[in-house]
């Protein structure tokens, strides 16, 4: 192996050893997605009986909703506990060491393209439980990949963050963008019951590829026409966002 | 012992560092550290010690002047000053929930050593810093003095050219202060160069070979401990006289046995001597004569607080001598 895959997967380690040791702490981010779900599906269970609703159970519609808000939350996170290691003084001693930064950065993300399995696998027990359709294997895979990217870039757009505020004082702001980011999306309804201006920004909004992506074998089959936009939105984001924080953390001490 | 050597640690010229709204930490500094050598870098807080420690370990770009450590350039060649120091920083920034063990190979790892290597270098670490009890207790359990123990073994896990300890003793208690003197005397008897900084005169005056003084952003001394005390001055004499006695006769008396202008205040005298302890008889006989009586009297040797603060104006900080500060209004 490596160094720098012996790096990242020791900066992994860290960042799930925080999960092994302390799990009390990781508790209301699994939960949240399958409250959310239940809760959700509860109040507007119904709509599945709308026309053009595309799925016939509502939860199954909503499954892959919650699979994404748990990668962006787990993101979200790994902003907020890099501001505390920068506030802690931890982020110096990274900082020190003669890895590239972008080697550094992978490590960081890598731990939360790992954590956030853990809400959807809470919420797929949950939810196959209460009778969700079983996607399949593939399907299942696929969509763990797909959140796997969502929570990587979710990680990169709080590390911008967190190096740009330096203090978990940023944290609403590190959450609220994934929040946004997945509500203007087709996560509540299908495309076409979705009012004009709204549509027009889910079209336009990357993620809405992604959830789509994940959505196959819940609803419908799994396609490659559904799988490479949620493969080339997630390029771009991780992209977009990897390199903004690679940029973050070069500029440091500027 | 010649400094600097031929070949230095650390070369620092003009380096500059200005924050936001114009501030000036570090005003233009040079200095030179020889391979080998333990340099102390005194001052007081806010002076620009811990900036220029930043400058210096690549975490902070200086806004002028140019900085080699280990013959690499801080800003253009960060990487390689990075392999090639250790570093320990005010705060021992550890993770409370890894073990002492487990931050060692961390710490290994991210500065690229093998793996075969990791663990028998990190367990001799150990326990040289004496943590081998502990190694395998998560660090939240740890006293002040062991994190900083750790924190060094943390630093020299990749066998660094220089090491930087920033303030490494502040808030320590004084035995896990002195062991930490011990370890940085064997470092340098091994070779390691070392900057310290310290706002402890003491700690200066024990560790260093040679020292830089720093107020105000600038350096304002460089030399031995030795050679910075004897240039502010020669040796003082304090005199607490007895209760009752005439301190204004006192004073008459005194000032016919040294060039400086004796400083007085209450019941103490002081005065700077040229001859040191061949002075005091004579001292002693003319205050006799005088009928002026001596209760307590202490020849002192000029120390770094003197050399700070002839080239301040001001002590450091939590060093003051209340004997030398002057009673004007008596004198």
């Amino acid at each position: 192996m490596s160094g720098d895959l012996r790096t990242i997967r020791a900066l992994m380690g860290r960042g799930l050893n925080e999960i092994l040791r302390v799990p009390g702490g990781a508790i209301p981010g699994v939960l949240a997605p399958t409250i959310f779900m239940l809760g959700l599906s509860a109040a507007f269970g119904k709509a599945a009986a709308l026309p053009n609703f595309t799925a016939d159970d509502f939860r199954t519609f909503i499954v892959p909703v919650g699979m994404l808000q748990g990668a962006g939350f787990t993101g979200a996170a790994t902003g907020v506990n890099l501001a505390r290691d920068i506030e802690q003084g931890w982020f110096d001693r990274l900082m020190l060491a003669p890895a590239r930064r972008s080697v550094l950065l992978a490590g960081v993300v890598a731990s939360a393209c790992l954590r956030c399995l853990l809400p959807a696998t809470f919420l797929l027990v949950v939810a196959f439980s209460l009778g969700v359709d079983w996607p399949g294997v593939g399907a299942l895979a696929l969509g763990a990949l797909l959140i796997m990217g969502l929570a990587a870039a979710a990680a990169c757009y709080a590390t911008v963050l967190a190096l740009r505020f330096r203090t978990q004082q940023a944290a609403p702001l590190m959450q609220v963008g994934t929040f946004v980011a997945i509500l203007f999306t087709t996560a509540y309804v299908p495309r076409e019951l979705l009012s004009d201006w709204l549509r027009a920004i889910a079209d336009l909004n990357p993620v809405t590829h992604v959830l789509e992506g994940v959505r196959q074998g819940f609803i419908g089959d799994v396609t490659w026409a559904q799988t490479w936009p949620a493969l080339v939105a997630l390029a771009g984001l991780v992209g977009l966002f990897g390199a903004l924080a690679v940029r973050g953390m070069r500029r440091q001490g500027r | 012992m010649q400094y600097p050597g031929p070949i230095a640690a650390i070369e620092v010229i003009g380096l500059e560092r200005r924050f936001k709204g114009a501030v000036k930490a570090v005003a233009g500094i040079d200095l030179e550290v020889a391979a080998g050598e333990v340099y102390g870098f005194l001052g007081p807080n806010g002076a620009g010690k811990t900036t220029t420690v930043r400058m210096l370990v690549t975490l902070l770009r200086p806004t002028g002047g140019q900085a080699l450590v280990a013959g690499f350039d801080v800003a253009t060649q960060p990487a390689d000053v990075r392999r090639r120091i250790g570093v320990a920083l005010q705060e021992a920034a550890l993770d409370p929930l890894m073990t002492g063990s487990e931050l060692i190979e961390l710490q290994a790892t991210l500065h690229g050593i093998a793996p075969r290597t990791v663990r028998a270098r990190g367990a001799e670490l150990i326990e040289r810093v004496g943590l081998s009890q502990a190694a395998g207790r998560r660090v939240g359990t740890y006293s002040g003095g062991m994190r900083r123990r750790l924190d060094l073994a943390m630093a020299l896990i990749h066998e660094p050219e220089v090491l930087f300890l920033d303030e490494p003793t502040t808030g320590l208690d004084p035995t896990s202060r002195l062991t930490l003197w011990e370890e940085v005397r064997r470092l340098r008897d091994e070779g390691t160069t070392v900057f310290l900084t310290t706002q402890y005169l003491e700690e200066a005056d024990q560790l260093a070979d040679r020292l830089g003084i720093i107020a105000a952003g600038r350096i304002v001394a460089t030399g031995t401990p030795a050679a910075l005390k004897a240039e502010v001055g020669r040796p003082h004499l304090d005199l607490v006289l007895a209760p009752g006695t005439d301190l204004r006769r006192a004073h008459e008396v005194v000032t016919r046995f040294g060039d400086h202008r004796p400083v007085a205040d209450g019941c103490h005298l002081s005065i700077e001597i040229a001859r040191g302890a061949g002075d005091i008889a004579p001292i002693l006989r003319a205050l006799d004569d005088a009928d002026v009586a001596v209760a307590e009297l202490e020849l002192r040797q000029p120390t770094l607080d003197d050399v700070f603060l002839a080239k301040t104006g001001e002590h450091l900080e939590g060093s003051g001598n209340p004997h030398s500060e002057a009673a004007a209004e008596l004198v």
